[in-house]
């Protein structure tokens, strides 16, 4: 068989009734132009989600089914979805009918202008206002603002990706939220974006809620400080121990002074302290770094960078 | 979390392997039930072992061997065994050139035993041979890890409150479902063991670390032995040692994958209430005119900012591995896939 030109990945979990729409719609949405295989990811599922999407994976075999062990949540699932894809163009959308299908030739085609991703974002959004669409509009404006990858819509799954930045993302816990981020970072993916339908959810509940906000402010601090020290860990290590050790010696001096001043009931032991512990906490954090450089020198010739040829000749 | 190498390429050099016979099948084929049994502390006589639990699975009518794991200082207990072996029991012992604890023996004694089915023992008596047909019949009626409870117990009250209290932490920490981790005694199918990550002291939570792992997981209730009856208080140290163990587990369990979001919770909280004392006492020093030197809650802001900023370093290193190794290895286990048939799939450690 031919490699497919695109994958599209579909995580599901407990969507039993969404599974035959969904193959439907990415069947009529692609249609049989180009050459395209649909990989549905079952995320440990506990309805007959499994037992749908094989037949439909036995009818066509365009359609393939990955099982996983358990419930791993939306990045393990979609990384296991990438491990399978062998199209040229991966793209990501929800189980849920949300994205629609009709918009996959539009990110391809865009793809296809010279971007390694193509994010879409929802231009009406067909959510509750309060619990989603505003809690993910600050999201998207925080991530914004802290990131400096001016995404309009992180929640949007439905994105087209090129093979090559795929090899290199590696998604795990919880970060198909911050992709976008995730690649400039790390990768310095090229990104642009696209305005995409949204519909309203038909069947089947949301899998989320209110609660996952502190785990979103955690995982967006991990992103930030990842794209920082990830590649040259001690350099930044480094500049946080010169910042520590600075503050350190100014009370080194607050110390010193205090005697030629000769405050009246002034003891000369909160400053030296406070020194002290600022000046170790210098030290620490080098040796840190140190560790860091460790663990990415041991990493080294594993990660290739992102890069495509731009004409010529060999 | 760490899918360490097969433990056979960590495995000490010239393991000697001794006894190797199978009883009840013709040469060449396999056993379908492999016995293991970890001689780790305070192993009963071996032969003993073997006389009690054998006739149990001969009963099951099906080819089986033994499989005695043992470490070199135990190499006197295995005397019966070998000469049992030689008048054709089938029975086989693997020593391990050092001690490697009771992972490691199982993991690489699995590897090295033909069983589809595994059941693994502990060197003493722990509960009643009855129960063993039930805990095999359970695998292959479908389950991928039968544990054996110790249930009835008839134990000292003292012992069965320590059990207890055990399993209640491991329940409410982790939220484990299973009464009895540390009976010992389970049945499982092989690809459990070839594909749980299990090293060093967590041989006891294999249960734990399985489930994690997508096998579905059961218990049955195994009478307990009459010898496993005598009271057990342990030096403090034991305790103290459980107790790590569980910590470890628990963050093992929780935040293997996000490693900073433990660490960041807690060095964040630290710094964001060192850095109010330092900015209220800045305050009060610049506009307020006060003096801070002789202000001790000074140093109380310092070290909380010096403990957060620790804190969240360490994070930073732990995300940083878990970053790394997360485009080489994969971080789930699948049931099968449709449609690979014909190529293997790029995998994201070829680029």
């Amino acid at each position: 068989m031919k490699r497919p030109e695109i994958s599209v990945v579909c995580p599901l979990f407990n969507e039993r009734e969404n599974v035959t729409p969904l193959v439907e719609a990415v069947v009529s949405a692609l249609g049989d132009v180009t050459g395209w295989e649909l990989v549905l990811v079952d995320d440990g599922s506990t309805d007959d989600t499994v037992a749908v999407a094989s037949a439909r994976a036995r009818e066509d075999s365009r359609v393939r089914l990955v099982r996983l062990a358990r419930n791993y949540g939306q990045a393990t699932a979609t990384q296991a979805g990438f491990d399978v894809a062998r199209g040229r163009v991966i793209v990501t959308m929800d189980g849920d009918l949300q994205n629609d299908p009709n918009d996959i030739p539009g990110l391809v085609a865009k793809l296809d202008e010279g971007y390694d991703l193509v994010a879409g974002y929802r231009e009406e959004r067909k959510d509750h206002f309060l619990t989603r669409t505003l809690p993910s509009r600050v999201a998207n404006l925080l991530i914004r603002s802290l990131t400096g990858v001016p995404i309009l819509d992180n929640g949007c799954s439905l994105k087209a990706y090129r093979r090559e930045l795929v090899d290199r993302l590696g998604l795990y816990s919880d970060m198909h939220r911050f992709i976008p981020a995730l690649a400039v970072g790390t990768t310095g993916a090229r990104i642009a974006q696209v305005p995409v339908r949204h519909h309203a959810r038909r069947f089947g509940r949301s899998k989320y809620g209110l609660s996952r906000v502190w785990k979103v402010l955690a995982d967006l601090m991990t992103v930030i400080m990842l794209r920082w020290f990830r590649d040259r860990p001690l350099v930044m290590f480094a500049l946080g121990s010169l910042v520590t050790l600075a503050i350190g010696l100014a009370f080194v001096l607050g110390s010193l002074a205090i005697p030629l001043l000769g405050t009246p009931g002034v003891h000369a032991v909160v400053f030296p302290s406070a020194a002290i512990l600022l000046i170790g906490l210098s030290l620490y954090l080098l040796m840190v770094g140190l560790i860091a450089e460790v663990a990415i020198h041991r990493a080294a010739g594993t990660r290739t960078p992102l890069a495509r040829e731009l004409g010529g000749r060999a | 979390m760490e899918r360490s190498a097969p433990v056979a390429r960590h495995a000490p050099r010239g393991v000697p392997e001794v006894g190797v016979s199978v009883r009840g099948t013709s040469p060449g084929e396999a056993p379908v039930l492999s016995v293991i049994v970890r001689v780790t502390e305070r192993p009963a006589r071996l032969e003993a072992i073997y006389a009690e639990y054998a006739p149990a699975i001969e009963a099951l009518g099906e080819p089986y061997e033994f499989v005695f794991a043992i470490e070199p200082w135990a190499r006197k207990l295995t005397e019966p065994l070998l000469r049992l072996a030689e008048r054709g029991e089938p029975i086989r012992v693997i020593e391990f050139a050092r001690a490697v604890g009771e992972a490691n023996m199982l993991r690489y004694a699995g590897e090295r035993c033909r069983g589809q089915i595994l059941l693994t023992l502990p060197a003493y008596h722990r509960v009643e041979a009855e129960a063993m047909p039930e805990l095999v019949r359970r695998v292959r009626e479908g389950a991928d890890f039968v544990v054996a409870r110790r249930w009835p117990r008839s134990d000292r009250l003292i012992t069965r409150i320590q059990s207890r209290a055990f399993n209640a932490i491991l329940r409410h920490l982790i939220g484990h479902s299973t009464n009895d981790v540390a009976c010992g005694v389970q049945a499982m199918r092989r690809e459990v063991l070839t594909e749980t990550p299990l090293y060093g002291d967590f041989f006891r939570f294999l249960p734990v670390l399985a489930s994690r792992e997508g096998f579905s997981v059961h218990e049955v209730d195994a009478p307990q032995h009459p010898e496993d009856r005598r009271t057990r208080v342990y030096s403090p140290g034991t305790y103290i040692r459980r107790l790590i163990d569980i910590l470890g587990l628990f963050f093992l369990v929780r935040f293997t994958e996000k490693p900073l979001r433990f660490f960041g919770l807690i060095g964040g909280g630290l710094v964001f209430g060192g850095a109010v004392v330092v900015a209220v006492l800045f305050i009060q020093r610049f506009f307020g005119g006060q003096p801070i030197a002789n202000r001790p809650v000074l140093l109380v802001g310092v070290t909380a900012l010096t403990l957060g900023a620790q804190a969240i370093a360490l994070g930073l290193i732990g995300e940083i591995i878990v970053h790394l190794h997360a485009s080489r290895s994969r971080g789930y286990r699948t049931l099968g896939a449709t449609g690979d048939e014909d190529a293997e799939p790029p995998g994201p450690g070829d680029a």
